[in-house]
């Protein structure tokens, strides 16, 4: 063993005296080599099939769309999914329609793009959107819209709009607008002798002196969280409430403003408050925020944000839980919504690009939501469940799918649950577009993890981040 | 093998007639030398021939997935890549000079090097132990065998999972057992000073390919030694510092290099518990120059970037290996010497 590991691993390193000839050997090898890799090179499917540039009037979005289509990033995993995607397969009578319904993934696609055989639709995060049209790997849309007669900023939230709008060009078909509030547990509040006109956010160190009113500890361990501000997933929600914005209209990072450093120092002083971060993320993490001990069963939070979708997850436990909700509200206490959500966009290379752009008109139409509204009702009274709503990209759709089948449930708690969340509507917020919205998110949640976890303060991690981003929008396109 | 046998094989370095002659002790046949050289060269071009169609599956795979994508990926780190049009763009030094510049580069390198110093003593002293142990099992070594090393056949995500519930500061079972005793557990995956260990910990699950490496050079030590130094009254430290230790000192030397390589391109434990969701909410403390590389490469598209640090890390491990192999062909004892 040992005589073979000597020869074979260690001794042919010290093994390279060539003879003369064993070096022209060599020599014409890596010439064949060499001639090789050029070959390769010349065969690079991208380099060889350079993607076609979107030209005017290139694809005729108005024709009546036919040939295959193949959609990445869409799972039709439940009724509403399920039943938009037959609603906008019917439409598309002649199109052969294959899903790929694993969530997207910028590693995947990268390879995709690099081979040149992309899907012809993608579902991503909104975030991405004005990266990839940075990258020139996802074509504008906007005579997408104009041949189905779709205007944008009126059927969709603007704010949704805003998310995937990249150097005046839409990008992407903005799909839902999930908005963020503060469920209550009002059992937790009573216990405390806590009001519910008491919880609030427009005063932030109210809301620092709340959680630490509501918070139990077992040694440094919560054992109940008296205000879970979604830190760091929220934290460019807080952000933007407190007067801040991690991004500039152009896309520009503005991650270190005197404004957000303050939010972020307050964010340390709640999570202090609290019990400290790493203690916190631990306790989340052991949470069963989908099962039956939800922590609103157990009783392990006060006061939390979730966005809507939560809704939903709870309404199978209304008879184990006590349940109110709040507005997040700004200094001056204006509702707010915040959102992020996912986008449809058009690879640049896609092969079948104006049934991609029917496809996603189709699902995200207001016939799509109604029949995915309809589908729900069915799945509700089957189960005898609560139906919280569904709440689209769309205020169209959302006013429509509300009126025809969001009734009154019948638990009071619900209801008043349900038409908060409604209400923030009224003031819809997102981040917006950046051609380094993914580097900027990333740098800020990495800002305020290490300023939680006490390894730097928030100026300097949010300097730090400013100059990470702004390396990254540096070497983009819309920053160069 | 043995060792006779090795030497026999590989210390001439002749083939045909003439190796045979040597492995059976008969002379080779006289002939003229012309046709002995006509002779010589037949046969060594079908036994080289026969020889890269036996190595040729290794041959492909090895030009494709490592020569070819290596080269690549060397142009490609001195080029602006644009992936959509798969068009490049030089850039001269431009991307090196932006790796040399990010101070998150610096960050991630310290933070490998670190985890390189923790887990590779660690794991080669819990795989000596481990297979000294099994080394003084007599029935039913096979299966301890084969239970050490279940873990290292268990995909890294299953792992990771595992582990993310084992190792939670407030409800793991680590910290359940360490409380058992007295010992108040830390956040290992949310406070800094914890993640780096947190991750050596994942890393020893699979210390199984380790421990079978120096088992199997444990069995190769002579027992005759033992027995000589035992009856010369040597203790058993003493026998295992002064004859255990210099024998299977190849295979230690060979599992501290692999590891070490290893080590600096540690990447799927860092990046499954604590970027999984492809986000960056984690301490600076786990990211791993592999993970940020990755996130260069795979999120910002920065592929030229991606590129030159790829190249950086090559060169960084291509001078440890050097360092290593020279303090290696000192300390370490080869039977029968070099």
């Amino acid at each position: 063993m040992t005589a073979t590991h000597r020869s074979t691993t260690l001794d042919g390193l010290h093994r390279l005296r060539r003879t003369p000839q064993q070096r022209l050997r060599r020599g014409l090898a890596a010439g064949v080599l060499g001639l090789g890799l050029l070959g390769t090179a010349a065969c690079n499917p991208a380099a060889q099939n350079p993607a076609p540039a979107p030209e005017e009037g290139g694809t005729d979005f108005a024709s009546a769309p036919t040939g295959s289509l193949l959609i990445s990033g869409y799972n039709p995993s439940d009724e509403v999914a399920q039943s938009r995607a037959d609603h906008a397969e019917a439409q598309l009578a002649d199109v052969e329609i294959s899903l790929d319904t694993t969530s997207f993934d910028t590693q995947k696609f990268a390879a995709q793009a690099a081979s040149g055989d992309v899907p012809d639709l993608i579902r991503a995060d909104r975030n991405l959107v004005a990266t990839l049209a940075d990258q020139e790997l996802v074509q504008p849309i906007d005579e997408c819209f104009a041949a189905h007669q779709v205007a944008p900023r009126e059927y969709f939230y603007p704010a949704t709009v805003d998310d995937v709008t990249y150097d005046g060009a839409v990008y992407g078909v903005p799909e839902f607008f999930q908005p963020s509030a503060l469920l209550v547990n009002t059992r937790v509040l009573e216990e405390a002798g806590v009001s519910l006109e008491e919880v609030s956010t427009s005063d932030p160190q109210a809301v620092v002196e709340l959680g630490e009113r509501l918070t139990e500890l077992d040694g440094d361990n919560p054992t109940r969280l008296g205000f879970d501000a979604d830190i760091p997933g929220s934290a460019a929600m807080w952000m933007t409430l407190r007067g801040g914005a991690v991004q500039a209209p152009d896309g520009r990072p503005t991650l270190d403003t005197p404004e957000n450093v303050a939010t972020l120092t307050w964010m340390k002083e709640l999570m202090d408050a609290q019990g400290g971060y790493p203690s916190i993320k631990s306790f989340k993490d052991s949470q069963d925020v989908f099962g039956d001990a939800n922590p609103y069963v157990a009783d392990e939070v006060a006061v939390a944000t979730w966005a809507q979708w939560y809704v939903n997850v709870l309404s199978d436990y209304a008879d184990d839980i006590e349940l109110a909700a709040v507005p997040i509200t700004d200094a001056s206490g204006q509702p707010f919504a915040w959102a992020g959500g996912s986008a449809f966009a058009i690879p640049t290379a896609a092969k079948n690009p104006a049934a991609a752009c029917a496809w996603a008109i189709e699902a995200t139409s207001t016939d799509a939501w109604m029949a995915a509204g309809e589908a729900r009702a069915a799945t509700v009274e089957e189960e005898g469940s609560i139906n919280t709503g569904l709440f689209t990209g769309s205020p169209v759709a959302d006013q429509a799918v509300r009126e025809a089948f969001v009734t009154t449930s019948g638990n009071e708690q619900f209801d008043q649950v349900i038409d908060t969340y409604y209400q923030v509507l009224s003031n819809p917020r997102t981040r917006g577009a950046s051609a380094v919205g993914e580097q900027i998110g990333n740098d800020l949640e990495n800002a305020v993890v290490v300023t939680l976890s006490g390894e730097t303060d928030p100026q300097t991690a949010l300097t730090e981040a400013q100059a990470s981003s702004t390396r990254a929008w540096e070497q983009s396109r819309a920053g160069s | 093998m043995s060792s006779a046998h090795t030497v026999g094989v590989t210390g001439s370095g002749a083939t045909g007639p003439r190796a045979a002659a040597e492995l059976t002790d008969t002379p080779a046949p006289r002939t003229p030398r012309g046709r002995r050289r006509k002779v010589r060269e037949k046969y060594s071009w079908r036994e080289s021939l026969a020889g890269y169609l036996f190595i040729s599956p290794w041959l492909i795979g090895f030009l494709t997935f490592t020569v070819i994508s290596m080269t690549w990926s060397l142009v490609l780190s001195f080029t602006d890549y644009n992936l959509a049009t798969g068009s490049q763009t030089p850039a001269g030094l431009d991307n090196y000079r932006l790796v040399v510049e990010d101070p998150k580069v610096v960050t991630s390198l310290l933070n490998t090097f670190v985890f390189v110093v923790l887990s590779v003593p660690l794991e080669l002293v819990l795989a000596m132990v481990l297979a000294l142990l099994l080394n003084t099992v007599r029935r039913g070594s096979g299966l301890f065998r084969t239970l050490l090393y279940l873990p290292k056949m268990t995909p890294a995500v299953a792992t990771a999972a595992v582990f993310l519930l084992l190792l939670n500061g407030n409800e793991g079972a680590i910290n359940a057992v360490l409380e058992f005793f007295g010992i108040p557990g830390p956040q290992w995956l949310s406070d800094p000073s914890w993640v780096k260990p947190s991750i050596v910990v994942m890393g020893l699950w699979g210390v199984g390919g380790s421990m079978v490496l120096l088992l199997a050079a444990l069995r190769n030590v002579p027992k005759e030694l033992h027995e000589a130094a035992a009856v010369d009254g040597a203790s058993t430290a003493r026998r295992f510092f002064s004859i255990t230790v210099p024998m299977i000192s190849p295979t230690v030397f060979f599992v501290v290099v692999v590891n070490t390589i290893a080590a600096l391109q540690v990447f799927d434990q860092a990046y499954l518990l604590f970027y999984r969701d492809g986000n960056s909410n984690a301490p600076d403390a786990a990211l791993f120059y592999g993970v940020y590389l990755f996130q260069q490469a795979f999120q910002q598209f920065n592929f030229g970037l991606a590129a030159a640090m790829a190249w950086l890390l090559f060169v960084i491990i291509l001078g440890i290996t050097a360092v290593q192999m020279l303090v290696g062909n000192r300390t370490v004892h080869y039977e029968g010497g070099r």
